[in-house]
């Protein structure tokens, strides 16, 4: 995939950095917000069931890559995307895809517990139910609140709010949620930074377990997470440019490597702690 | 530190004066109205028409009226505070937007003469329970409207976010997601619409006419008698029997008024307790 010969540090990935088998590969990625723009030149690829962590400063644009990945940045007005993102081999901006289908193979955990203002049962069961899903409703939501690791903790009150589980549970509601709809990917934008070590912890166990069956992409702006969960991490920046401040990918490779042996100066600054 | 407590002593009486001033006139209104109305108030005026001294047909035409701007107003105003909400954007917002204000912004007794002329005059409906929904519903949509938007915009962001994040379409977003916890919102604006309509005499002069007989449901040709009419009308007629008859008609105005801003309230409180709760 790349040749060693045109090869330049810090552009590409090394040879061995490259997932073999890739679920999304970007290239030249561009992101405007009206005149703005918040993303440069983005080139990476996503290897199939692996955890990818992004990490970076704040304002780095690593939510506004991950939210490119599922086209949710579309409900942003002004919003404007250059270069490409394949999916399976297929463009993601091709006229012929609906968002909505795209999302249901590229599902979503946000930063903060969003549940719905629903019961525990309807917020797993919503979205398979109105895309149609013919099989046993019920089986499903067990099924998906058992990958959630949430079964256990509320089979007894399935039909409660779900505003009355705590943040870390709600969190879990969200993972179950979006596995009900059988996604291939699951994008998470840092899906603890609103929980406390407790709950962070059962997140982690439960990407790792997720991740035998789902590709999962996760924005966190903890270092050590990125380290402890992921099998490959994207470092991005913010450069500041006489246009203004634009978010870019320095550098992108498996995590063991990135975090022992950087090959770009600002990986090392940031993951050393002299900067961000 | 005088002179500190001095300015808040001069503020506090300030705003206590205010609030007299707006609980006085409500408390006088209410007072006086049924103070007058008493020696009116008795079974028959319930069950007689108002050609035998009781308003049971201003009582059904009023009901009546009610029933048909909450039909008429109630669903173009929701859908257009739907669509301002959600879909619109650019020019066609703008658009919107503006006629919805000037609108609101339209004095009622107006909104009564272009009735008239086009829908009594223009369209040969005469008198009409059409011709009298049509215009106070005109009168109220743009309140609708407004408060309907209102409603889904103070959703949160993630809401829709994470409903589409799941690959839900957009009308099924709309209808499973959002309007669920935005109703109670829209249905406590729905009834001050109502409120509103209840005490609106301008509008109707020139379009519902007025009849002795209870009030049928055809829609053309068949004036409709109402509440504010029987006030209007008899309060300029001698004699203590009618002024005590308006005073009535004006009492059962008022109750309604009470019943519909009480359920408002009580919606629009649940409301805020759903949202309360959403954003924790």
């Amino acid at each position: 995939m790349v040749d060693p010969m045109n090869w330049s540090p810090g552009r590409l990935p090394l040879p061995d950095d490259e997932p073999l088998n890739p679920v999304f590969e970007i290239s030249n990625l561009s992101f405007y917000y009206g005149q703005v723009r918040a993303l440069r030149d983005v080139t990476a690829s996503i290897g199939r069931k692996e955890i990818t962590a992004l990490i970076g400063p704040s304002g780095c644009g690593k939510t506004t890559f991950l939210r490119c990945l599922n086209r949710l940045n579309d409900m942003v007005a002004a919003a404007r995307v250059e270069g490409s993102i394949e999916f399976d081999g297929e463009s993601v901006y091709a006229p012929s895809v609906r968002p909505a289908d795209l999302r249901r193979r590229v599902g979503m955990v946000f930063q903060r517990p969003n549940p719905f203002p629903k019961s525990i049962y309807e917020n797993v069961a919503i979205a398979p139910r109105t895309n149609g899903y013919s099989g046993d409703l019920d089986e499903l939501v067990e099924q998906s609140l058992r990958r959630a690791a949430l079964w256990d903790e509320v089979k007894d009150k399935l039909k409660a709010s779900a505003f009355s589980l705590s943040g870390g549970q709600q969190q879990r509601l969200c993972i179950a949620r979006a596995v009900a709809v059988k996604p291939d990917v699951i994008l998470m934008d840092e899906p603890a930074s609103a929980l406390d070590p407790v709950a962070t912890y059962a997140i982690e166990e439960l990407m790792a377990e997720l991740k035998n069956e789902y590709t999962i992409v996760v924005v966190t702006h903890n270092m050590q997470q990125a380290a402890r969960v992921s099998d490959r991490t994207g470092f991005f920046t913010v450069e500041v440019t006489p246009e203004g401040r634009t978010g870019v990918l320095v550098e992108m490779g498996s995590t063991t490597r990135l975090f022992t042996n950087p090959t770009e100066k600002r990986t090392e600054d940031y993951i050393t702690g002299r900067f961000g | 530190m005088r002179r500190r407590r001095w300015k808040d002593r001069v503020f506090w009486g300030g705003c206590t004066l205010a609030l007299a001033l707006i609980i006085a006139p409500a408390i006088s209104v209410l007072v006086s109205v049924f103070h007058q109305a008493a020696p009116a108030m008795s079974w028959s005026l319930i069950t007689h028409r108002t050609n035998a001294g009781g308003i049971e047909n201003a009582i059904l035409g009023t009901l009546l009226l009610l029933l048909g701007v909450l039909i008429v107003a109630g669903s173009i105003g929701v859908g257009a505070g739907i669509y301002l909400a959600e879909f619109a954007s650019g020019r066609t917002e703008r658009i919107l937007r503006f006629y919805s204000e000037v609108l609101a912004g339209s004095p009622s007794i107006i909104i009564g003469y272009v009735g008239y002329v086009t829908l009594v005059v223009g369209f040969h409906w005469g008198f009409s329970l059409l011709a009298a929904v049509i215009a106070l519903s005109t009168l109220v949509v743009p309140y609708i409207v407004k408060t309907t938007e209102v409603a889904l915009r103070q959703l949160p962001t993630y809401l829709r976010e994470g409903a589409a994040g799941l690959g839900m379409r957009e009308t099924t977003i709309l209808w499973r997601i959002l309007l669920p916890p935005a109703l109670p919102g829209i249905v406590s604006g729905l009834i001050v619409a109502l409120a509103i309509s209840t005490g609106e005499l301008a509008p109707l002069l020139y379009t519902a006419g007025f009849s002795d007989s209870n009030p049928s449901l055809h829609l053309f040709h068949q004036a409709v008698p109402y509440l504010t009419n029987v006030t209007y009308t008899d309060l300029a007629l001698p004699g203590a029997q009618a002024h005590a008859t308006a005073a009535a008609a004006g009492a059962f105005s008022l109750i309604l008024l009470i019943v519909l801003i009480g359920i408002g309230r009580l919606l629009s409180r649940r409301a805020r307790m759903a949202t309360r709760q959403m954003t924790l």
